[in-house]
């Protein structure tokens, strides 16, 4: 192939040895003397752990320990919490429960056997004593006075509580003419499913002082660290390797009680253990995401401009902290204001302790719950003010020309032209015509509504000030002695095709094959430092490292070559696989170069030998992506069902590096949106009893549901980073509930409906279509 | 979770009443019953053997028989817990002759479940409650006759 220039539509790198079962994952790993764990946990919400009889369990044939929570206490750290929050309360989280269990699916005992079916067998014969104790699954009521106490060293369920304040509020409600719009918004729990369950292998050298781990993760140099202080092996004796990761979603980026588990047991035998996570623990304790309360206040002029904008949120955290539990509905606080130009800004965020699973980052973290609630809003206020819901918000955006734009949440937004996309949008749908044809049809009695969301995120997280941990990402490039690339890099995918972006940045800034350079990652004792992937940061930030690490070693090789050739380094381009003078007369082939460099027999002076660059990229704000959706539903008043007719994206991402891959990534992420509007519940019954368990309960979006998604990008691109990329690993997921929710609500807009809440399920509106045929 | 139903016995309200008192009989008639022993308070230990859809298990637990008005009703107590989760329940049982020889039996609770029948198989908990409780009842009826009840 050709030099693989920025831009292009190139086939994933990594898609052959995926596509043919030929990657490695985290079951995939077999060592010698390999054991297997399995974990008994809690069938009860809340309970007093009375006593743990291990002795059948032990005895079991094959099985060759079994740990309780007290066995290991003391000897292994707290589950972690990095979330860095005023006044939060962190409650000791332990990864195997001791005196109390909190939710459904807390681990309680770890059985250690020689096959993962004998663990599991075993796991059915440890004899736990419980003693039930009150249970609160309702975040409001753990707020009330006199609630059941998740954590009974703690004075109520409260964990935290946030405000965030802007604009002059006086001047606002003091205004004559203003009108105010409420509206409660329900946003659903959903369960992450990725489709690779969480896994881990660790493997404790005792003769070395050596930990190996390999996890499938999204940020093993985090891990690394939080395994070294939860196992006592010394930083610098552990190793991280994410291999191959099947689908993350955010509920990898994080640290999990098994893998705590799994390092203590490798260690305490001295042999390597793995635990591979099945679909029923997936689901009841692998993090969830979203569960909020929102109570939203709307201030808007007569002629649709939103002057102001309150938020009560009651974000449902569950039992426990994880990584960054506490920190998910923060980022909704931060980005409610959404695309819009609103001055005045009230949100109070309460965190609340419940006997559920904990929440955490699922793909969009915060943001689509952000989004849900002003996009809505927009279509309240048109609905409310009898507007066109289109109007709203081209009269609420601010003008390209005010970026960059600082608002009263407290960021930054980098650039923007939200009236570009959402023209193109309307274009693309033949918006003029879709109204006529929803006038047309609603004569016959037929429900056709159209939904739009012209929505903002907060991406490639991100500075450093604003993170809990860093916000930087380290890359590096060396090039080998037969001219072959390598790249490192501290971002570790787990779908996002990195290693396909990467080398598109190395082959174009160098002039050579794509083909000659790989991309290594997810390997600590390869890659000496990074944080990892999540908040749409993989290109933006890990590529702006190597990117700039490319720059670094064209300058050294522009010297060496400019020394050779008798010419300045500034007349020198990398094309075509040489290093040549801009007519081509003076010029020499990269590989002579490299050649140079390395044996090193005539380099300037002062030049160091080797062609080895690294960066640690800290970028000085985020990115803040846009689009413009829009949704064509139908609902069959007969039935309630949502028939999904059409769907366009037009989605601006900054700069794009590889349109195949951000088509995939919007694909993606629009089948989770929708799958949130349309189905996805994650429910627990009145007694924390997971009803949710089975994907025969918790319904994941199945292709035949969708129709073709009909997808185009604008390109406004940023100043935060030299590529010029924005992210776009969430943008279909934020943009797209809101979207479906405005059609359906479009489409009974004749029947009196104002809102539904999530998931629009057939049962739900065929009962609204009922109640309103009563009426 | 609420529970009811009611099934016809044909036998006598006494017989019925025996029957159901008789640990013998009732060790018998459970479907996937192990072992019913009774303990010095009046209360039996269970093991069992039952399911719903593919999350069969082995589950131990305790009955008791409350508040006992013979022949016309009394309150039963049930706390197990097993492979597949905990089973707390409780509720009365009600008999009435509606002919002769021919007993009805109506029965209303309230049953808590934890763990993985919750999960997995709530959803298919009340149509298996349901047959179970039938498959009782129908060779309770057979215990009557063959024992000439």
């Amino acid at each position: 192939m050709a030099t693989a220039l920025l831009g292009e539509r190139i086939k994933r790198k990594e898609d052959p040895r995926l596509i043919q079962g030929r990657g490695h994952y985290v079951d995939d790993i077999v060592l010698p003397g390999l054991l297997h764990l399995a974990f008994a946990r809690s069938p009860h919400a809340h309970a007093r752990i009375k006593s743990v009889d291990v002795t059948a369990a032990q005895a079991a044939p094959g099985v060759v320990a079994v740990y309780t929570g007290a066995d290991l206490q003391g000897k292994v750290g707290m589950v972690p919490c990095a979330a860095g929050i005023e006044g939060l309360k962190v409650p000791e989280h332990p990864c195997l429960a001791v005196d109390e269990v909190r939710y459904v699916g807390e681990p309680v005992a770890v059985v250690v056997a020689n096959s993962a079916y004998t663990a599991r067998d075993a796991v059915e014969q440890v004899e736990v004593e419980y003693d039930p104790l009150p249970v609160v699954v309702d975040p409001e009521k753990a707020l009330a006075p006199g609630a059941p106490r998740v954590h009974s060293k703690l004075a109520d369920n409260v964990a935290f509580v946030a405000k965030l304040e802007g604009g002059d509020w006086k001047a606002l409600e003091a205004e004559p003419g203003i009108k105010v719009i409420r509206q409660r918004l329900i946003n659903q729990r959903l369960a992450p499913v990725a489709m690779e369950t969480r896994g881990v292998v660790a493997s404790y050298s005792p003769g070395e002082d050596l930990l190996t781990v390999w996890s499938s993760t999204q940020i093993p140099h985090i891990l690394k660290t939080q395994l070294a202080l939860m196992s006592g092996v010394e930083e610098n004796h552990c190793r991280v390797i994410a291999p191959e990761v099947g689908g993350g979603f955010g509920s990898k980026l994080n640290v999990y009680g098994e893998e705590g588990v799994a390092c203590y047991v490798s260690k305490a035998l001295g042999r390597p253990v793995k635990w591979i996570e099945s679909r029923r623990e997936n689901l009841q304790a692998t993090i969830h995401g979203r569960d909020q309360i929102n109570d939203v206040e709307v201030y808007v002029r007569p002629d649709g401009k939103v002057a102001g904008l309150k938020c009560w949120i009651i974000a449902d955290l569950g039992a426990y902290h994880q990584l960054l539990t506490p920190a998910i509905p923060t980022l909704t606080a931060l980005m409610i204001v959404g695309a819009y130009h609103i001055p005045c800004v009230f949100v109070e965020t309460k965190g609340v302790f419940t006997n559920k699973m904990a929440t955490d980052a699922y793909r969009g973290a915060g943001r689509p719950e952000a989004t849900y609630i002003i996009e809505r809003v927009m279509d309240l206020v048109a609905a409310e003010l009898n507007l066109d819901p289109v109007d709203v918000r081209m009269k609420n955006f601010p003008s390209p020309k005010d970026f960059p734009l600082a608002l009263p949440t407290g960021v930054t937004y980098d650039s923007a032209n939200y009236q570009r996309t959402l023209k193109k949008v309307l274009k693309a749908a033949g918006y003029t015509k879709l109204r006529k044809e929803q006038e047309r049809l609603r004569k016959k009695g037929r429900y056709l509504g159209i939904g739009l969301s012209t929505y903002v995120e907060i991406c490639a997280m991100g500075p450093s000030s604003r993170m809990p941990a860093g916000g930087w990402e380290f890359g590096s490039v060396r090039i080998e002695p037969t001219g072959k690339v390598t790249v490192l890099s501290g971002t570790s995918p787990h779908g996002q095709g990195e290693e396909t972006t990467f080398a598109q940045i190395v082959a174009s800034g160098f002039g050579i094959p794509y083909e000659d350079v790989t991309v290594l990652h997810g390997d600590t004792g390869v890659v000496p430092m990074g944080i990892g992937t999540f908040g749409s940061r993989t290109t933006a930030v890990g590529g702006t490292a190597i990117y700039l690490a490319v720059e670094r070693l064209k300058k050294k090789m522009a010297r060496i070559a400019a020394h050779k050739l008798g010419v300045k380094p500034g007349e020198l381009e990398f094309k075509d696989g040489k290093v040549q003078t801009a007519g081509g007369e003076k010029a020499m082939r990269f590989l002579e170069v490299v050649a140079e460099a390395i044996f090193a027999k005539q380099l300037p002076p002062g030049v160091e030998p080797g062609l080895v660059e690294q960066c640690v990229f800290e970028p000085a704000n985020f990115t803040f992506p846009f689009g413009a959706h829009l949704a064509v539903v139908e609902v069959d008043p007969d039935t309630g069902e949502v028939r999904l007719r059409n769907y366009y994206a037009v989605d601006d991402c900054g700069r794009v590096l590889n349109p195949m891959l951000v088509d995939g990534q919007i694909h993606g992420g629009l089948v989770q949106g929708i799958g949130q509007a349309l189905w996805e519940e994650h429910v627990y019954d009145e007694n924390g009893q997971l009803l949710t368990g089975t994907l025969m309960d918790y319904a994941v979006p199945r292709a035949h549901q969708f129709p073709w998604f009909e997808t185009a990008t604008t390109e406004t691109p940023t100043r935060v980073n030299p590529l010029g990329a924005k992210g776009v690993g969430e943008a279909g997921t934020i943009g797209s509930t809101p979207a479906i929710v405005n059609a359906v609500v479009d489409a009974l807009r004749p029947l009196g409906v104002r809102h539904i809440d999530m998931p629009l399920k057939p049962e739900k509106i065929w009962r609204v279509l009922r109640s309103a045929s009563a009426a | 979770m609420k529970i009811e139903g009611s099934y016809t016995v044909q036998a006598p309200r006494d017989a019925v009443w025996q029957r159901l008192m008789d640990p013998a009989s009732l060790a018998r008639a459970l479907p996937g019953c192990e072992k019913l022993e009774p303990n010095a308070d009046g209360s039996y230990t269970a093991q069992l053997n039952v399911g719903v859809a593919a999350i069969r298990g082995n589950y131990t637990g305790r009955i008791e028989i409350l508040d006992a008005v013979r022949p016309e009703q009394y309150r039963l107590k049930i706390s197990g817990k097993g492979t597949g989760g905990f089973l707390n329940g409780e509720g009365l049982i009600m008999l009435a002759e509606t002919g002769p020889g021919t007993t009805e039996v109506r029965y209303s609770g309230d049953a808590q479940v934890g763990g993985l029948i919750a999960s997995v198989g709530q959803r298919l908990m009340q149509a298996a409650a349901r047959q179970i409780v039938g498959e009782f009842f129908q060779a309770l009826g057979r215990e009557v006759q063959s024992q000439g009840g």
